[in-house]
């Protein structure tokens, strides 16, 4: 850019670049700014049965199911969707996937716009249940991980919202992440020792881990 | 195998630039994710630029939501000729002006009131430093004068960029930052003459 002659000194332009310093903006901080964007600008969203935003800390999850259930159930669905229930065209054949596979005559129809972005989701939440076990197992439930799996709900719930949950057994699916996931995200909130013994005791008792390991080195093996 | 880290870094391939136009028609047709991926790339700068402005937390991100209300119902004019950020942080500005203007009507209000007590208070205070003194001087610029400042000199727009934004000409900007300037001299001069020179 130009130099301009009445640049105000150094001292001065320092001093100035304080102005109205703005803070940091967390993800829960852009969470309630969206819901009300959200609220206002897409009003029939409050119409559908994906929960309303303000029930995020207190998931419907919780009356239907017990911690004891919905990570086996999270274990199962992602084994599911390795299995190859999932069609979704693969655009990215160079970068590999644990939830992605070939079409085939059981697939789930995605609309085209929504593809990419389901793909990627699915991916992210694969990689956050298969990196959760042993965040718990040691103790560890960081911020990070939480943020992670805040923002995967999220998505799940604007993905239930929109047509790409037009396919029955893909709704289902995403309605079920969305009970696990709120699940996780619980744990940020109670922070309690309780839930981390009982994840991590439903986690040792069925072996998830491995398993799922397993499974995506088999769909490696089949690529 | 596939690790869990190359999973995410998958996810994160696609890169949002070329996916703006894609999004922008969504959010057109009422796509709520599309929204929300506009959003996450957008709110915080538009949020930034509007604490700027208004230096309350609370305000700022009442018109951050204001804007993108106002953004997503008038997406279907946008056409393209600009930036996207361009065309937002149009709507900031135009959002921030008229919130700020009835703001300062109303402290204009309570200074009113509170004038007799508020000026004893002063005058038995320590002497702010100068950096307050900055600060309190860019708050009183006019407000064409200042929000040049502020985008120009504190969050480092190009004059190119304020000229987009405000819908003036790029002379015009450079002319309000020259007089924005001055009058920060000006009003500054007597405590700090050594900052001046």
């Amino acid at each position: 850019m130009k130099q301009e002659d009445d640049r105000l000194p150094e001292a001065l332009r320092v001093a100035a670049r304080d102005y109205n310093e703005p803070p940091e903006l967390s993800h829960s901080d852009l969470d309630d700014m969206w819901s009300a964007i959200e609220k206002d600008a897409f009003p029939k969203r409050f119409s559908s049965p994906s929960a309303p935003r303000a029930e995020s800390r207190e998931p419907r999850a919780q009356s239907r199911f017990s911690t004891r259930n919905l990570l086996p159930l999270a274990a199962v669905l992602l084994l599911g969707v390795a299995i190859g229930r999932f069609g979704l065209p693969r655009k990215q054949q160079a970068l590999p996937s644990v939830a992605v596979r070939p079409a085939g005559g059981d697939s789930v129809a995605v609309p085209e716009p929504y593809q990419t972005t389901t793909s990627q989701y699915l991916g992210r939440t694969a990689a956050l249940l298969v990196s959760l076990p042993s965040e718990v197992h040691s103790g560890r439930a960081d911020d990070l991980l939480l943020g992670r799996a805040h923002d995967l709900l999220l998505t799940t719930r604007l993905l239930l919202d929109s047509p790409a949950a037009s396919d029955p057994r893909f709704r289902n699916l995403l309605e079920d992440l969305e009970l696990v996931l709120a699940q996780v995200v619980r744990l940020q909130a109670d922070q309690g020792k309780g839930e981390l013994d009982l994840i991590r005791q439903a986690l040792d008792q069925r072996d998830v881990l491995p398993r799922l390991r397993s499974a995506v080195a088999d769909i490696s093996a089949d690529d | 195998m596939t690790s869990p880290a190359v999973a995410v870094e998958i996810s994160e391939a696609t890169p949002y630039v070329s996916r703006e136009p894609e999004l922008i028609a969504r959010v057109v047709a009422g796509d709520r994710l599309a929204a929300r991926e506009l959003y996450d790339a957008h709110a915080p700068r538009v949020f930034r630029l509007a604490f700027r402005l208004t230096g309350e937390s609370e305000l700022a991100r009442e018109l951050t939501q204001e804007t993108f209300i106002r953004a997503f119902a008038q997406l279907g004019r946008f056409r393209g000729e600009s930036a996207l950020s361009t065309w937002l942080h149009r709507v900031t500005i135009s959002v921030v002006s008229n919130a700020m203007r009835k703001v300062k009507r109303f402290r204009a209000r309570e200074t009113d009131l509170d004038e007799a007590t508020s000026m004893a208070v002063e005058t038995r205070r320590a002497d702010p430093d100068l950096r307050d003194k900055l600060h309190r001087a860019i708050d009183e610029l006019p407000e064409i004068y200042r929000t040049t400042l502020v985008m120009h000199d504190v969050e480092g727009y190009t004059h190119e960029e304020i000229a987009n934004v405000l819908g003036v000409a790029e002379g015009t900007c450079k002319s309000r930052l020259s007089v924005a300037r001055a009058q920060l001299r000006e009003k500054l001069a007597p405590f700090a003459k050594e900052w001046l020179e």
